[in-house]
């Protein structure tokens, strides 16, 4: 006999996953218990809970100094690649031109070109949002770079046999078409500015007021405090997974009347 | 040995002015020329030679099919009709003119691609709407154009359906809405009916040729159908590959509405062997040239 619950699709797409959770996590704690593992190796689930407790006031502190970057990095690589892929369809020469450059900038390590980042942008939050959009950027323009260009051919010849100007065609038919593409760059680009932050600030070290999670980590690990590292670390975890559903749900809701990427299908 | 060798109309327009020879209103309007090809080569830049020496000339009120195995360049001569690409060598005429007078009023075109073509992501009133849009037509009047076309078809409660909602037939009418809400003169048509199953396509046919009647349209219709061909046709032209060209012009001269009656009778029959005879002594050249 089947329950009624588990034949609910949402309830099993979030059941399941939250079931698997639970149980790694007792397994981790009683591994840590009887193995009498010390903390400053491997915290079990119920240190680290009480490093979430006790530190949350720095925890927060920090994921907001994170997410603020991330964010910002998030919203200017949108905006930028979003113009930048406007500008590659306008002509062939400019894409030709320019797109190696944008490869250019996302196959070169981040880690490597954050320290001369650093040097030159003298503001701390500036400097860690430059090395995000460096490398979350890049889905963006070559996604709706594409997506510009994926037009039906036979909507392109109708609208050139009524003599319609580029910016017709722009707005009736490349940006619609490219919207499915834009949002598969989004879903990409918002994880990438979370890791862009995270790994600009590993390299900066800044502390202080301006500290962030990534800081917070390398901290709790010169300090042996390993709970408050797993804190910190969940808390990036989670950031990023929030930011994904985000922009799936953006997505769903905006494509859901046309594009299959929405669709349900009944078997 | 076929005895259909029909004998082509001559072209008129060769050699004319475009801009002083506009035919006068009180001219005799049937028979009048609405696209007119010379001499039409089509070479792609491959090489392929796509259209060699294509004459052919549609009349007003005319229901003429374009008929041969694939590649035999009959979607490249429809869309050489739009004026959708540039002729190699040769000319086409509209109303005995250049291109610039498609558009005007009286000589309006419209086109009808293979697979629906619809926006996806447009309700179905915006899909038929959208050469309206494009014209910058607006108004009230508009507006009763789009319900008009739509219950032509038949869809008028699926004005707020998405493409997608719908089935393959009924995406093709609203294909078809979407090129009546032009009203237009001339309609081309590209195998608007390939995809779709035997019976759909019986009943789209009978709409078209209702349709046809009612708003006096001019059709060139592409098919590889020799039934549907047939069925529909003022005449057949029949045409081979390698290099594209045109090799026999079937009229068809039951008469119209033709219905259920027609389908089945031996006119019909008739007509269908005459027309597969043409098409396989086509298939034959085509593969003789090519080998």
């Amino acid at each position: 006999m089947k329950s009624p619950l588990l034949e609910n699709e949402r309830f099993v797409q979030i059941a399941a996953p939250v079931f698997v959770g639970v149980v790694f996590l007792l397994l981790w704690e009683a591994v840590v218990r009887a193995t009498d593992t010390p903390v400053y190796i491997l915290p079990g689930p119920v240190e680290i809970g009480k490093a979430f407790v006790e530190d949350w006031g720095v925890l927060f502190h920090s994921l907001l100094m994170t997410l603020k970057v991330t964010l910002m990095a998030f919203i200017i690589s949108v905006v930028l690649g979003t113009a930048a892929s406007l500008l590659f369809v306008q002509s062939r020469w400019i894409e030709v031109s320019l797109f190696p450059y944008a490869v250019l900038m996302q196959v070169t390590p981040i880690v490597a070109i954050a320290p001369l980042i650093i040097i030159w942008v003298d503001d701390t939050t500036w400097a860690l949002t430059v090395c995000a959009v460096i490398i979350a950027i890049f889905p963006i323009i070559s996604n709706t770079t594409l997506g510009l260009r994926s037009v039906d051919p036979n909507l392109l010849s109708m609208f050139r046999m009524y003599r319609t100007g580029r910016m017709q065609q722009l707005i009736r038919l490349r940006i619609p078409s490219a919207l499915p593409y834009f949002f598969g760059g989004m879903r990409i680009s918002t994880g990438l500015a979370l890791i862009g932050a995270v790994v600009a600030e590993f390299v900066a070290g800044t502390g202080g007021t301006q500290a962030g999670l990534a800081y917070l980590i390398l901290q709790s690990g010169y300090n042996l405090n390993i709970p408050r590292m797993f804190a910190a670390l969940g808390l990036i975890t989670l950031t990023g997974i929030t930011l994904f559903a985000m922009m799936v749900w953006l997505s769903d809701r905006v494509l859901r009347n046309w594009h299959e990427s929405a669709l349900k299908v009944e078997h | 040995m076929t005895q259909v060798k029909a004998i082509r109309p001559e072209v008129v327009a060769a050699g004319q002015d475009p801009d002083t020879t506009g035919p006068s209103p009180g001219n005799s309007r049937a028979g009048r020329p609405i696209v007119d090809v010379h001499g039409v080569d089509k070479v792609y830049n491959n090489g392929t030679v796509a259209l060699k020496d294509v004459e052919l000339t549609v009349k007003e009120g005319e229901f003429v099919s374009l008929l041969g195995p694939s590649g035999c360049g009959k979607s490249t001569l429809l869309r050489l009709m739009a004026g959708l690409g540039d002729v190699t060598r040769g000319e086409v005429k509209w109303w005995e003119q250049g291109y610039d007078v498609v558009g005007q009023k009286g000589r309006k075109l419209a086109f009808v691609f293979q697979n629906a073509t619809l926006m996806p992501w447009a309700r179905v009133r915006k899909n038929v709407r959208l050469p309206l849009d494009l014209n910058k037509e607006k108004g009230p009047e508009t507006e009763q154009r789009i319900d008009q076309a739509l219950e032509m078809v038949g869809l008028n409660k699926f004005g707020d359906a998405y493409p997608r909602e719908l089935s393959g037939g009924m995406q093709m009418r609203v294909s078809i809405a979407r090129a009546m809400v032009t009203e237009p003169n001339l309609l081309l048509m590209d195998e608007p009916f390939g995809a779709l199953d035997e019976m759909t396509r019986n009943k789209l046919n009978d709409d078209l040729l209702r349709l046809w009647k009612a708003n006096g349209w001019t059709v060139v219709f592409v098919t590889h159908s020799v039934y549907e061909a047939v069925y529909l046709s003022n005449r057949v032209v029949v045409m081979a590959a390698r290099p594209g060209r045109v090799i026999e012009e079937v009229p068809i001269e039951a008469p119209y509405p033709r219905g259920q009656d027609f389908r089945v009778s031996t006119e019909f029959a008739g007509y269908c062997r005459r027309v597969s005879e043409a098409l396989e002594v086509a298939s034959r050249q085509g593969e003789e040239a090519s080998s």
